[in-house]
């Protein structure tokens, strides 16, 4: 895997994962 | 249509509509298509116009249908002819474009659930080691034709193991949609989705583990394997071609555009949540698309197969990787038939999660138009879909699964979802849809994305839709790549789904027809 390949995978995961754990993190506070 | 009202279902809790949403989303595209068409479509480039398209296309069409659900509900509909009526009351006509949002999942489920069956078949046959013996792809894609008793051969002798397994998930099916919303399909996304994403992550976990099995070639390693999948080639952005794939994939794998998510959310209250709520369901199902999904099939291909098979493998389709390529791998890797059974145990489930989805609209169009109560509106589901089956079972090799799959997996998505889109913002009227948005939400939506909906949504779509029609649609309407043999098969199916679709256009027209003339006579006696 070029360099490329590392910041496209690193980038996009990096939104997924963001956007994923805020999700939740404002679902569940919510329910408590 | 009845004069006693009844109490329409409702969900148990917030984390279980938005699971049973993410669980209809999550599929066997999330692991097998999005894969394959990233590799074939720029690698890692290919996430540009695939994360332009997530946030102008796929989430505020999840909002949309989110919002018009809960809408609907409030009216006790939960369908789209009764959802697009009240949102456009003044419009005759528009119900029976809201035919598309029931005719779309009938017909998805009535292949989608023969697929999945096969799933349950191969998780089973990787615990008793029945293709343990096959180690070619071409012994592999014989064991696949053979199960789907597409020739007879030294693994199957016909139909009948497939035909076992699909009565008992069409059943299993049946059961879930049986025990209601927060039953059934609430119960079995609240343990299903935990165990899907945990066994994607063992898998994930494994591949992304397997360094260089072989050290002779020293090439085929995991890096290299990630770098087929993520290596951009930004010349790929300049292809109309590779937009329209994302824009294409995101509408797949986020379950928009079918009539679900609108039937699912037509269940929530006037007060509950759907800003937040449908954007955890995209984050979920994206979790399990591009960090799950990315890292299981191509980098696993690439290892076991070399940089020059990976091409021909991922041009051979999302079905021969899943059902000929993966079992080869997990052959030769240690504890092999275990990762074989959750590979198949974890598509089973993420295919269960969708189909049971795809029928709850025409359930609910029973129980909210005709009054009918759920287990009689199950049976009756279950007796017409179980009938309608049969053609994708018998003549799968006669192009009826690909008939069905473009009608109800890929037109009906797209034309429902332009429609709805266009209802949404133009006819409700932004300024009311967005208000309608934010009662009882978590979150405050950036305002941008009410520009977004009422202009870029819609026109994203309708290219969309008239990309697709000219490069797509023509030739399938036309019949242009149909085999000679197929034709009567092709045209047998064309006429059930037209027959299918005035059924339930007459179906509409019964009830409105009927819930005016009673209307008339209230007036009289009052």
């Amino acid at each position: 895997m070029n360099l490329g390949g590392f910041l496209m995978l690193g980038f996009t995961w990096a939104i997924i994962i963001i956007l994923t754990v805020y999700c939740f993190y404002k679902v569940l506070a919510k329910k408590e | 249509m009845n004069g006693t009202k009844k109490t329409r279902q409702a969900w148990g809790s917030r984390l279980g509509i938005i699971l049973a949403v993410a669980g209809s989303a999550v599929g066997l595209g999330n692991f097998l298509r999005f894969p394959v068409q990233a590799a074939q479509n720029g690698g890692g480039a290919f996430m540009i116009p695939y994360l332009v398209a997530l946030f102008l296309l796929g989430i505020p069409l999840m909002w949309i249908e989110w919002t018009a659900g809960r809408f609907g509900g409030g009216y006790e509909h939960g369908t789209a002819p009764g959802i697009f009526h009240t949102m456009w009351q003044k419009n005759r006509f528009i119900k029976y474009f809201g035919v598309i949002g029931i005719f779309g999942p009938i017909v998805i489920f009535i292949y989608y659930t023969y697929i999945e069956s096969w799933l349950l078949a191969y998780a089973f046959f990787a615990l008793t080691g029945k293709y343990l013996s096959v180690n070619t792809q071409a012994g592999m894609q014989a064991f696949l034709q053979g199960f789907q008793g597409l020739e007879k051969n030294q693994y199957f002798n016909g139909l009948a193991t497939a035909y076992i397994f699909f009565v008992i998930t069409f059943l299993l099916n049946i059961y879930v949609i049986y025990r209601g919303i927060k039953g059934g399909i609430e119960k079995l996304c609240n343990w299903a989705m935990p165990i899907l994403m945990i066994f994607g992550i063992i898998i994930a976990a494994r591949v992304l583990s397997l360094g260089t099995p072989d050290i002779s070639k020293p090439g085929w390693n995991l890096l290299n394997g990630l770098g087929f999948l993520w290596n951009p080639d930004f010349s790929a952005l300049k292809s109309a071609r590779v937009w329209l794939a994302a824009a294409g994939q995101i509408f797949f794998t986020l379950s928009v555009g079918i009539g679900v998510i609108l039937t699912y959310a037509s269940y929530l209250k006037k007060t509950d949540d759907v800003a937040l709520s449908g954007l955890t369901a995209v984050s979920t199902n994206e979790l399990a698309e591009v960090i799950l999904g990315g890292s299981i099939v191509i980098p696993a291909a690439f290892v076991f197969f070399g940089p020059e098979q990976i091409v021909g493998i991922a041009k051979s389709g999302a079905f021969n990787l899943g059902f000929v390529t993966m079992p080869l791998i997990f052959r030769a890797i240690p504890w092999g038939a275990l990762f074989a059974f959750l590979w198949f145990a974890l598509l089973f489930l993420a295919g269960i999660t969708s189909s049971v989805s795809l029928a709850q609209p025409a359930v609910a169009f029973m129980e909210d138009e005709f009054a009918l109560n759920r287990k009689k509106a199950v049976w009756i589901f279950a007796l017409i879909t179980f009938i309608l089956c049969q053609p994708a079972i018998f003549f799968l090799g006669n192009g009826v699964v690909d008939e069905l799959d473009f009608w109800g997996g890929t037109f009906a998505l797209v034309l429902f979802g332009t429609i709805e889109t266009i209802i949404f913002s133009w006819v409700f009227g932004i300024d009311r849809a967005w208000e309608e948005l934010h009662t009882g939400a978590d979150i405050r939506i950036p305002k941008i994305y009410k520009f977004i909906m009422k202009y870029v949504t819609p026109v994203f779509l309708l290219g969309l839709l008239g990309f697709w029609f000219f490069q797509e649609g023509v030739p399938v309407i036309l019949m242009k790549n149909v085999a000679a043999t197929n034709l009567p098969y092709v045209v047998a199916t064309r006429l059930m789904l037209v027959a299918m679709f005035l059924v339930l256009c007459f179906l509409v027209f019964l009830v409105w027809n009927k819930r005016a003339k009673k209307g008339k006579e209230e007036e009289v006696t009052l």
